[in-house]
């Protein structure tokens, strides 16, 4: 489902945010990104949707080679991917049924549809009560969640979850965890990126570690807690 | 992972191309709405522009038609050898008229050409008294198509008319004729340049107006590319929206245009015009009108599209 074959990120700076990374991770499969801060993590889900372009090896999605998809062809790639981006970016403006609603809107779903499923995706997440309001006079755990439906509404087949558990109570976090699991069950591949102890020790998770862009397999991770 | 999983139903082709205009547009009416005091600006800025454009087409057709009145003057006089015989008078008219470039005709018979005479000694009409209208010649005044007015081609009228019988001296006011044609050109290059200039700084300014638009919802396009809009879903609102600001904006212009004409201009006519041949000033042809109003929505989508160029590049 997604692959890495050496792939070397460089942005701007001397030393390569990635360098010479390789993974595979399969169809169904789940998986935790860790690595202290700076090592690189956000940089490989953005490889992943096709945001960072690398300046070696070259990324497979879905069988489908992202580094030389054209930019007419990026868009059909991400309808295909949920991210959850570390920092929400949600529409502050905008109420949180259309915050969650654009994903639909951008496929091109009729307006009685996405109402239909907008609330059901909501309701999974317990913040159906919230609808009309906007994401400004929520919660952080309540926008993590509003993300999250976001990027679950169409049923990815990929979820990207950048540090999703980042500013929750522990309550929240295995809320979080539970959905992501359930999602994983119905056949979503998931990637998480995260340097919570707690979250990725959390089940029988295999994890992957980054240390200054260099890739480490960890095995899987039994629960220790 | 199966694919019956992922129960995605294929809304997208479900979906006509009309009802997806009428997504982008209730988007493109949704973000009028709420992004108000920036719409304002841009609807007033176009305004302005468009205001500022046609008050100066209402200036140029004026003054072309005025010009036109001037060029009208371009007469060309043609005396006999000899008084000739009503029936010869009218043969000549006949191929008078048929030269080509010949507008209209109009004969001044010996007492017209007295009666003008003696209304130009105003208050010393008295020298005249007694004076038989043999004195003077009688003649033919020619006006020229628009096209013949200018000096090579009234030279050229001028030398065919020559050559037909009976014609014999020809009076034009070429040097008038001539200094007058460069001044009409030299005015309509003038015009054209200050009105290309004009357009250039309307669309320089709408553009970094709805600029300022579109910057302030760079989230919400960012957003649109990463659930994977494409890039023609997420400009197709912005674009609508631009048009919808640029038809607003220069359909005020034009009702303020003619606001403007029907109560002032139009009675004040009469002092301003400087062509007393006229009644008043003209108002816009339609045509015109038409072109503001296109111009108008055009400046918007170019505006809208050139602003986009900047933001979108995922
Ligand atoms: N847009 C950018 N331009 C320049 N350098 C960048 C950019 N994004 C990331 N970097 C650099 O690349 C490296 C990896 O960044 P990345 O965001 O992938 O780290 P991370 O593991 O997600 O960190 P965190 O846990 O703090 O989110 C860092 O050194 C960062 O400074
Ligand atoms: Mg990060």
């Amino acid at each position: 489902m997604i692959e890495l074959h050496n792939v070397t990120v460089r942005y701007q700076t001397d030393a390569p945010a990635l360098s010479s990374v390789s993974i595979t991770i399969p169809k169904g499969d789940f998986v935790f990104l860790t690595g202290s801060s700076g090592a690189g993590k956000s940089t490989l889900l953005k490889l992943v949707y096709g945001a960072v372009q690398p300046v070696y090896g070259h990324v497979v999605v879905d069988g489908q080679n992202v580094t030389r998809m054209s930019r007419r062809q990026i868009p059909f790639l991400r309808r295909n991917i949920g991210v959850v981006f570390q920092d929400f970016k949600l529409l502050q403006n905008r109420s949180v049924f259309d915050n969650v609603a654009i994903t639909l809107e951008v496929l091109g779903w009729e307006h009685n549809d996405i109402k239909k499923k907008v609330f059901h995706t909501l309701k999974r997440l317990g913040i159906e009560h919230k609808l009309d309001v906007p994401p400004i006079r929520l919660s952080g755990g309540e926008q993590q969640r509003v993300a999250l439906a976001r990027a679950l509404v169409n049923e990815p087949r990929i979820l990207l979850a950048d540090e999703p558990t980042g500013n929750l109570d522990e309550n929240n976090k295995d809320q979080i965890l539970q959905i992501f699991k359930e999602a994983n069950l119905r056949g979503t591949t998931v990637l998480i990126a995260s340097h919570d102890r707690r979250v990725i020790h959390s089940g029988h998770h295999r994890v992957v570690h980054l240390e200054k862009g260099v890739l480490q397999e960890s095995g899987n991770v039994q629960s220790k807690a | 992972m199966s694919s019956q999983k992922h129960n995605i139903r294929p809304k997208a082709s479900t979906m006509g191309g009309g009802s997806k205009l009428g997504y982008f547009l209730s988007r493109a009416l949704q973000n009028l709405r709420s992004n108000r005091m920036v719409t304002i600006l841009t609807v007033s800025t176009i305004t302005i522009a468009i205001l500022i454009i046609s008050l100066f087409m209402l200036m140029y057709v004026n003054l072309e038609g005025t010009i036109e009145q001037w060029s009208r003057k371009v007469v060309v006089t043609v005396y006999f050898d000899k008084e000739p015989a009503p029936q010869d008078l009218m043969s000549l008219k006949g191929r008078i008229t048929s030269l080509s470039g010949t507008e209209s005709i109009t004969t001044v018979s010996k007492e017209e050409a007295l009666k003008r005479f003696r209304s130009r000694l105003k208050g010393q009409e008295s020298l005249l008294e007694g004076v038989s209208p043999d004195i003077l010649p009688s003649s033919i005044e020619i006006t020229l198509k628009k096209e013949f007015r200018s000096t090579d081609a009234v030279n050229i009228y001028v030398a065919r008319l020559k050559k037909l019988q009976g014609v014999g001296e020809v009076q034009y006011g070429e040097e008038w004729v001539r200094k007058f044609m460069l001044f009409f050109q030299f005015v309509r290059i003038l015009g054209a340049l200050i009105a290309l200039f004009l357009v250039l700084s309307v669309v320089f300014i709408v553009s970094n107006t709805i600029r300022l638009t579109i910057f302030a919802r760079k989230d919400e396009l960012e957003i649109l590319a990463l659930v994977g809009a494409t890039p023609f879903f997420i400009k197709a609102p912005f674009l609508i929206e631009g048009m919808l600001q640029g038809a607003v904006g220069s359909l005020l212009a034009v009702s303020l245009l003619s606001a403007g004409y029907f109560t002032i201009l139009s009675n004040a006519g009469n002092f301003l015009t400087f062509n007393p041949a006229d009644a008043g000033l003209v108002f816009l042809p339609a045509s015109y009108i038409a072109a503001l109003v296109s111009g108008g929505v055009l400046i918007g989508f170019i505006g809208s599209l050139a602003s986009l160029k900047k933001f979108i590049t995922i």
